[in-house]
């Protein structure tokens, strides 16, 4: 119940359940970079959403799959094929043994999610298994995966055929995320009113760029330029996933999911939780624009998403258990 | 003292208090009162929170929250720190833990900061010893201690150029701040000196040696000294 790594995307590294707890240690809570894409390829096996899956970002992959594994693979960018043959995405799949699992890099996403029933093992660092590149602990010895790497399942699985189960996630219902992919919504943050008003218009009018220069830790942003009224040090203060940040330059930063846990620099904006995912779809080079909502309505749109999710791991727990 | 403060979101889950903009020992204080009364009486859905310089960040499982109180999240939760802050006695200062940290003072930009500020080596160890410095946060790289305050004498600002890699345990000046870093990274920290001990340890639960509110010493040991001591 293993697979090996012929060719590891660029970025590959086990992703889980967010390390909460430590922030106030410096040690960041980490997790996927799109949690939609991750808790939805763990539902469509039957897993917890915060199980172990592995997230491949930015380049075409292969992997050898060496036992029979239920599977399925998420994300945007990116095609499934399994000896060289082309399946869906976003849909469990049972493959046998001795398959070569090629996820084919396309356009319009970043990252991908392979998850495996039972989950992938993991190294389990202060009651997280995702991977902290920074303290070099969690997920598969707390690195990015290379080749010959060899990561094994938590539980076994037989599988009379390689073939899509008879069912998939909506691709519809998937859309409240992903729709207008460069329209990224935010709630005014702590400095926001530090900005100056030009700037403030700007901010939610112009058009910005996701650079070369961005990783897991944050997405550095190009175009118009902002500033503040008056130049003002920072003290450091706490940041978190989605905090926007203007460097001294007046280009700005959205901190992702490796992000650090305090910053000294103005956080102008916030964006929404549901619009995470989004974000970290876009690639270098995409453009992006900002949208200011309020927070009330950031608020209901975090519990839409979270009643859909919730409702999508019940009826995908019930189509696997009907098969049976 | 009276307090003054404001309540704002971070984002969905996390509430940010936030009492002034400055490094400052009475607000720092403050920060961590709160900080500890929080975690001796936590609300429901509450995760964690992270202490800075003068802010404090309230995590937060907005489900869980939803489930004990009818009130949306940000009345709720700014109505519980309100309540806590109003419970927090004017100057309560809580028993700190005292560190001594041993340092071998030759960083590289040691030379370079005695010119500049024109003084003798010497007289920047003995500076930079003489007094107690506040661990106000970690922060930065998982385990980075933001200490101070540093003597004006020897307060070099950071480095035009960054390094792209300070060793672990490297012992450095920015401002009025003196720090310790907890693994090798890039950094532009005026480096003076490092320290033999191991301030982040993975094997270790919590992996970080200090903590805020703690009071750190430093002082000088020789090679010798600093060899026996080596945890690295």
């Amino acid at each position: 119940m293993s697979i090996k790594m012929i060719k590891p995307a660029m970025i590959t590294t086990l992703v889980a359940d967010p390390r909460k707890g430590y922030r106030r240690w410096g040690i960041g809570a980490g997790g996927a970079m799109d949690t939609v894409a991750m808790k939805v390829s763990n539902f469509l096996v039957g897993n917890e959403g915060d199980q172990v899956v592995m997230e491949l970002g930015y380049s075409s992959s292969q992997i050898l799959i060496l036992h029979d594994l239920l599977i399925s693979a998420t994300g945007k960018g990116f095609e499934l094929y399994l000896n060289n043959k082309l399946f869906p995405l976003w849909r469990p799949v049972k493959v046998k043994a001795n398959t070569l699992l090629r996820l084919a890099k396309t356009t319009g996403g970043t990252w991908a999610y392979l998850a495996v029933q039972g989950g992938w093992k993991a190294e389990e660092w202060l009651g997280s298994c995702t991977t902290n590149m920074s303290a070099k602990r969690g997920g598969y010895q707390g690195r990015i995966l290379q080749t010959n790497d060899v990561v094994e399942a938590e539980t076994n699985y037989s599988a009379d055929e390689t073939g899509s189960l008879p069912w998939s996630v909506s691709v519809m219902s998937l859309n409240q995320f992903y729709s207008l992919p460069n329209e990224i919504r935010c709630m005014p943050s702590i400095e926001t009113d530090w900005l100056s008003e030009s700037s403030r218009q700007i901010f939610s009018s112009g058009e910005f760029g996701v650079s070369l220069q961005s990783n897991r830790m944050g997405y550095r942003l190009y175009g118009p330029l902002l500033s503040v009224k008056e130049k003002r040090e920072l003290v450091s203060s706490p940041v978190e996933v989605g905090t926007v940040q203007l460097l001294p330059d007046g280009n700005l930063v959205v901190l992702m999911a490796d992000s650090q846990t305090t910053g000294g620099y103005p956080r102008i904006a916030s964006v929404i939780q549901a619009d995470l995912p989004k974000l970290a779809q876009c690639l270098p080079g995409e453009k992006i624009y900002f949208k200011w909502l309020s927070f009330s309505e950031a608020e209901n749109l975090w519990h839409d998403r979270d009643t859909y999710l919730a409702e999508l791991k019940q009826s995908c727990r019930l189509q696997l258990n009907l098969m049976r | 003292m009276k307090d003054q403060y404001t309540i704002s979101f971070l984002n969905e889950e996390v509430v940010l208090i936030s009492f002034a903009n400055k490094i400052d020992f009475e607000i720092n204080d403050r920060v961590i009162e709160l900080h500890r009364l929080l975690a001796q009486t936590p609300f429901p859905g509450f995760i964690e929170s992270v202490p800075a310089y003068a802010s404090l960040a309230v995590y937060f499982n907005r489900s869980e929250l939803s489930k004990a109180s009818p009130l949306p999240a940000l009345s709720f939760v700014e109505g519980f720190l309100k309540n806590l802050m109003n419970r927090l006695p004017a100057n309560t200062f809580s028993e700190r833990r005292k560190i001594k940290i041993p340092v071998l003072y030759d960083g590289e930009d040691l030379p370079a900061l005695a010119d500049q500020q024109q003084l003798k080596i010497e007289e920047i160890i003995t500076i930079h010893t003489a007094v107690q410095y506040r661990v106000f946060m970690l922060g930065f790289l998982p385990g980075f201690p933001y200490m101070g305050m540093v003597d004006a004498r020897i307060a070099a600002p950071r480095k035009a150029t960054p390094r792209t890699c300070v060793p672990a345990g490297s012992v450095g000046i920015a401002g009025f701040q003196t720090g310790i870093y907890p693994q090798s990274s890039p950094g532009g920290w005026q480096l003076i000196g490092r320290t033999p001990l191991k301030i982040f340890d993975t094997l270790k639960n919590p992996p970080a040696l200090l903590k805020a509110g703690d009071e750190i010493f430093f002082f000088a040991v020789s090679q010798n000294e600093f060899n026996a001591l080596n945890e690295y």
